[in-house]
């Protein structure tokens, strides 16, 4: 009986038909259009090898022979993992991300961090708890690292296709991760995580969303970048405040005060600059119904009502930026609704207080 | 001929006569005409003649009132621009003294930290320089409230802002940017070493530089002489105070097999007493110029 080899191990001769599989269906998830770009980033194919392979033909004929290209260059698992990291790269609002924050103990010495140390750290780390496990490595711009998980259990080999991903940016107390499916096995990257970045705690924020770049900007306080100096051209008050209201002369705006003190009070909870992206503010509230009028069923009711309030956009803050100047709502807004990119949250549990 | 037929035919002639008075009128008529004739083109002539001398009258009059008018208007446009040049030297010089004003204050990001006064409070900006280098600013937006609040600002992530405005935001706020200010500068300082070394020094490194955001953990293989006999040497600079430019800890490693000689250590220990006491880049530059010293040797 032949002893089946552990984890990512491949053998010498020929490439594991589940790792061809792998590589099939990576491959294949690629859309057309993006193909050279990212078989480039990869840098696995040499040039010339990419230049020997049609690329106008069917998508299932193309990807066979991209993938026996693969098995000529006895590529290995690792290298199949390195290949959906950059398509995940590529296409990271398919993910949807959460964040959670670090925390050291008080006198911590300065923060040291060597990239190499951290990256074997965290890979012994669940490797000593989970045999069965794949991680891959990319390092990204501005001293990043995506690392990709495929978890597997003591017997059974890791699922390729449900991996986790997890964004970290070195001596920053944030990382990012996709969610993934397979909760339980979230403690064991938070300890991984904490462990590996010498932090002391981990913490999952009310903060979700598909756009990284966005989670990012609230986070790392980025999404405000407007600075008054005295080297700017355009004096704050001649900007433009959206609407505008001296379009044409022969309308008059009879409530034009009004209009004003709407758009000045937008422009200071909101700013010039554009908003970071977000899908959705979530509210649970579990307070006593509060009514002006006396009386009436629910005002009698002593235990506090529960209820799911949602606020879905495409670009949630841009769309709350523009109710009060459309004169949906009135201005200012709830500071609970302002206050999203400030506290970091879009999940809200209210209760009475 | 008619006057003698008529003198001749007594009996017929009464006609005659009569004839004759009526020629005779007739021609004084006409002699009258003539010296009328002369007469009436005499007084057409003067009349003709006044009318000219009236007309060139009102013509020499009317080149005065024009000339008088050219003369009153040119006097009045004078008049004008020499109030608006008067202004406008005015203007000019407020002008100028404004722009002056406004490139002074542009001009103080030179000294490190300048500010401007917004609606809020102020915006302070830290310009970092390494060497003489101007490299980034850094904006911290301030609001004057008690206690004092930072706005926004673009101080990065791995700066620990928390810590020091923690420690001396609402107790001592020079004393916040000024310890604000350190930590930008030795962090754009490190970064500018590895930087250079990155882009300048690539022939001399043997793989890539290892870094982290801080720039504090420096890990790199590299050769003293790029193509020559010298073996690697592995690196590894550690700058555990966030204020310096200069590294707290040097190791420098061979990462062969065999013992080092006595020429080999003393390079070692050598290299390693270099990165401790030289900016990173400046260390590749001396050993870049050892390099030529060499050439020059074996080319004499």
């Amino acid at each position: 009986m032949r002893r089946e080899p552990a984890g990512d191990v491949v053998r010498a001769k020929e490439m594991d038909e589940t790792v061809s599989e792998f590589f099939r269906r990576t491959i294949l998830k690629i859309p057309l259009t993006e193909m050279m770009t990212i078989l480039k980033t990869w840098n696995f194919l040499s040039e010339n090898q990419l230049q020997t392979v049609n690329f106008r033909q069917r998508k299932e004929s193309l990807v066979q022979d991209l993938v026996l290209l693969c098995e000529e260059n006895r590529a290995s698992l690792n290298d199949a993992a390195l290949l959906d990291i950059i398509y995940t790269q590529f296409h990271r609002h398919q993910k949807v991300w959460d964040v959670f924050q670090m925390s050291k103990g008080p006198g911590e010495d300065t923060d040291l961090f060597d990239m190499e140390q951290f990256k074997s750290s965290f890979k012994k780390i669940l490797k000593r708890a989970l045999k069965n496990v794949t991680v891959s490595f990319r390092d990204a711009e501005e001293n990043a690292v995506w690392i990709r998980i495929a978890w597997g259990t003591q017997y059974r080999k890791p699922n390729q296709y449900k991996p986790a991903y997890v964004v970290y940016y070195s001596q920053t107390p944030y990382a990012f991760t996709s969610s993934s499916q397979l909760k339980s096995n979230l403690p064991l990257l938070g300890q991984a995580l904490t462990v590996a970045s010498k932090h002391h705690q981990i913490v999952k924020m009310d903060l979700r969303s598909r756009y990284l770049d966005s989670l990012k900007a609230i986070v790392f306080k980025q999404y405000n970048q407007t600075f008054e100096t005295h080297n700017s051209t355009t004096p704050l008050q001649e900007r433009s405040l959206g609407l505008d209201i001296n379009m044409d002369s022969r309308i008059i705006h009879e409530n034009k005060t009004e209009k004003e003190r709407v758009q000045r009070v937008t422009q200071e909870i909101f700013g010039d600059y554009p908003q970071p992206r977000l899908e959705f503010a979530q509210y649970k509230l579990e307070t006593k119904f509060k009514s002006d009028l006396n009386g009436g069923i629910l005002a009698e009711r002593e235990e506090p009502l529960r209820c799911l309030v949602k606020f879905s956009s495409p670009h949630l803050l841009e769309a709350l930026k523009s109710l009060a100047p459309a004169g949906i709502a009135d201005a200012p807004l709830s500071p609970l609704l302002t206050c999203i990119p400030n506290k970091g949250m879009n999940y809200f549990k209210i209760r009475d207080k | 001929m008619e006057l003698a037929n008529t003198l001749s035919q007594d009996g017929e002639s009464r006609g005659g006569v009569l004839a004759h008075l009526e020629r005779l009128e007739t021609q004084v008529s006409r002699s009258r005409k003539k010296m009328e004739e002369p007469q009436s083109a005499q007084a057409e002539e003067s009349a003709l003649g006044t009318r000219i001398h009236e007309l060139r009258r009102l013509r020499d009059k009317l080149r005065a009132e024009v000339k008088q008018h050219q003369a009153s208007v040119k006097a009045s446009t004078t008049n004008v621009e020499s109030d608006q040049t008067s202004e406008i030297t005015e203007q000019e010089s407020l002008k100028r003294k404004r722009e002056n004003v406004k490139a002074i204050l542009q001009a103080y990001r030179f000294t490190g930290i300048s500010g401007k006064l917004t609606s809020r409070g102020a915006c302070v900006c830290i310009s970092t320089a390494f060497e003489g280098n101007l490299l980034g600013s850094y904006f911290v937006d301030l609001v004057m409230r008690k206690p004092l609040q930072i706005h926004h600002h673009s101080i990065p992530v791995f700066i620990p802002l928390e810590e020091i405005s923690a420690k001396y935001l609402q107790t001592n706020v020079q004393h916040f940017l000024f310890t604000l200010c350190e930590y930008l500068n030795a962090y754009s300082g490190r970064k500018y070493q590895a930087d250079r070394l990155q882009s300048d020094f690539e022939a001399f490194l043997a793989g890539p530089l290892q870094r982290n955001s801080l720039c504090n953990l420096l890990s790199f293989t590299y050769k003293a002489e790029p193509e020559g006999q010298s073996f690697p040497f592995c690196a590894r600079l550690l700058y555990k105070d966030l204020t310096t430019t200069l590294p707290t800890d040097v190791t420098v490693t061979y990462q062969g097999t065999d013992a080092l000689s006595t020429t080999q250590e003393e390079q070692r220990a050598a290299h390693e007493n270099l990165f401790f006491t030289k900016p990173l880049h400046q260390v590749f530059t001396s050993f870049a110029r050892k390099g030529d010293k060499l050439d020059m040797s074996l080319v004499s």
